[in-house]
């Protein structure tokens, strides 16, 4: 029993199981981001994953799921884009002011609201003076004269174009895009949320 | 804790395999055979990747469990079981960073709480919404999927009473209400419930409010 035990822990079978737990950890992470990635589509620089939280799914696309977006809605419920980066592929940056075109009729079809918010990198709102932070369905946003619509997001107020101002920290930022009960042409695929693009 | 090992978890990982490089090393040097190494870190890699991977959903939503009924809960301090609490304000800036909606949005309010179906079945109330969006979202805690909906899209805005009932439940449903079968003995309850405006907040908080729990009487 003593030579045994002398045996075991002189064997180097201790370091053995830490060292093959580590490396399972780590395996299982990176196996959990691959999946993540592989499940995520990415149009205009906003990312979605439609998959997640519907019981059907198997034991990766839990896993990833639930380490990419814990206990989230299901897509019919709520659609759910987020992108860190404008339509060059820069990372955001309050240093600069961004517009979202929306062509003509093509602000997000829905059957309940959506809601466009800044956060910081993490993903909580940052305070700014004009309190506003967000806009959405219940913003009276202008339209340009050829009914387009456009989201002016940047740091200082835009002059002229308050109404269609949406405040964003000065440092790096993420946007969150949320459709609640989205419509059929988000559900099929065919509509597409316009890139976030750098002005001058 | 999670945000720390988001923000480290490289240089984390680079640095136990580099002490492993060395115990390694170390046994090699002194001429220890490294077989019973090898071959008890392969068998534990092998078993342990896919042991992690199948039960990540199951920790993810115990964390969220823990929160509710023994920490924080929404800012107000745990919720207890089979209760549901709904917050009275909206996602802010100054929205405590422990709570469960600091990452929220402005426009929700939102309830939670933990369903326990091991004492017999709970009723789901809600009150009738008048065509306000909401929606009580029930989550597997073994899959981190959501198996059943009641809400705008599913059920529709007028008042109703859900019988959640476990695994094995064999009693009668009382008439005028839906029974909802939960695959586990608990779930996760998430609810969200659409604020128009801020001078909208009174009214979808006292509906918030309505949305409750009650044992099924048998």
């Amino acid at each position: 029993m003593a030579n045994a035990l002398a045996w075991f822990s002189q064997s180097g079978v201790v370091q053995g199981i830490i060292l093959g737990a580590v490396l399972a950890f780590l395996t299982a992470i990176l196996m959990m981001n691959a999946v993540g990635n592989a499940i995520t589509t990415t149009v205009n620089g906003w990312s979605a994953i439609r998959k997640c939280g519907q019981p059907g799914n198997g034991v990766l696309v839990r896993a990833a799921c639930a380490k990419a977006l814990p206990v989230v809605n299901v897509f019919e419920e709520a659609a759910y884009w987020t992108t860190t980066v404008d339509s060059s592929g820069k990372a955001l940056s309050g240093a600069h002011g961004y517009v979202m075109h929306f062509p003509a009729g093509k602000l997000p079809p829905h059957e309940a609201f959506w809601s466009l918010i800044p956060t910081d990198t993490v993903g909580y709102m940052v305070d700014n003076p004009t309190r506003r932070y967000s806009v959405g369905d219940r913003t009276p946003l202008a339209q340009n004269a050829d009914g387009s619509v456009d989201i002016h997001l940047q740091h200082q107020a835009p002059s002229g174009r308050e109404q269609n101002w949406l405040p964003i920290p000065s440092g790096k930022f993420k946007l969150m895009f949320r459709v609640y009960l989205p419509g059929a042409e988000i559900l099929d695929g065919t509509y597409q949320l316009p890139p976030v693009v750098r002005g001058q | 804790m999670n945000r720390l090992i988001l923000k480290y978890g490289r240089p984390l990982s680079a640095v136990i395999l580099v002490v492993f490089a060395w115990v390694i090393y170390r046994r090699v040097a002194n001429g220890d055979g490294i077989i019973p190494l090898v071959i008890a870190a392969v068998v534990v890699w092998a078993l342990g990747a896919p042991a992690f991977i199948y039960l990540w959903p199951r920790l993810t939503v115990n964390g969220f469990k823990r929160a509710i009924i023994k920490e924080g809960g929404f800012g107000e301090g745990p919720i207890p079981v089979n209760t549901l609490y709904a917050t009275p304000g909206t996602s802010s800036p100054s929205t405590s960073r422990g709570s469960l909606m600091a990452t929220g949005a402005d426009d929700l309010l939102y309830v939670g709480g933990w369903l326990d179906l091991g004492n017999g079945p709970q009723v789901l109330h809600v009150p009738d919404m008048a065509g306000r969006y909401f929606s009580v979202q029930f989550t597997d805690p073994s899959k981190s999927t959501n198996f059943a909906y009641v809400g705008t899209r599913t059920t529709g805005t007028h008042a109703g009473a859900y019988v959640l009932s476990g695994p094995g439940w064999k009693g009668t449903v009382p008439i005028g209400m839906a029974q909802i079968s939960s695959p586990t003995r608990s779930a996760l309850v998430i609810g969200r419930v659409f604020v128009e405006s801020d001078s909208d907040l009174p009214a979808a908080y006292a509906l918030a409010k309505q949305i409750q729990l009650t044992p099924l009487k048998e």
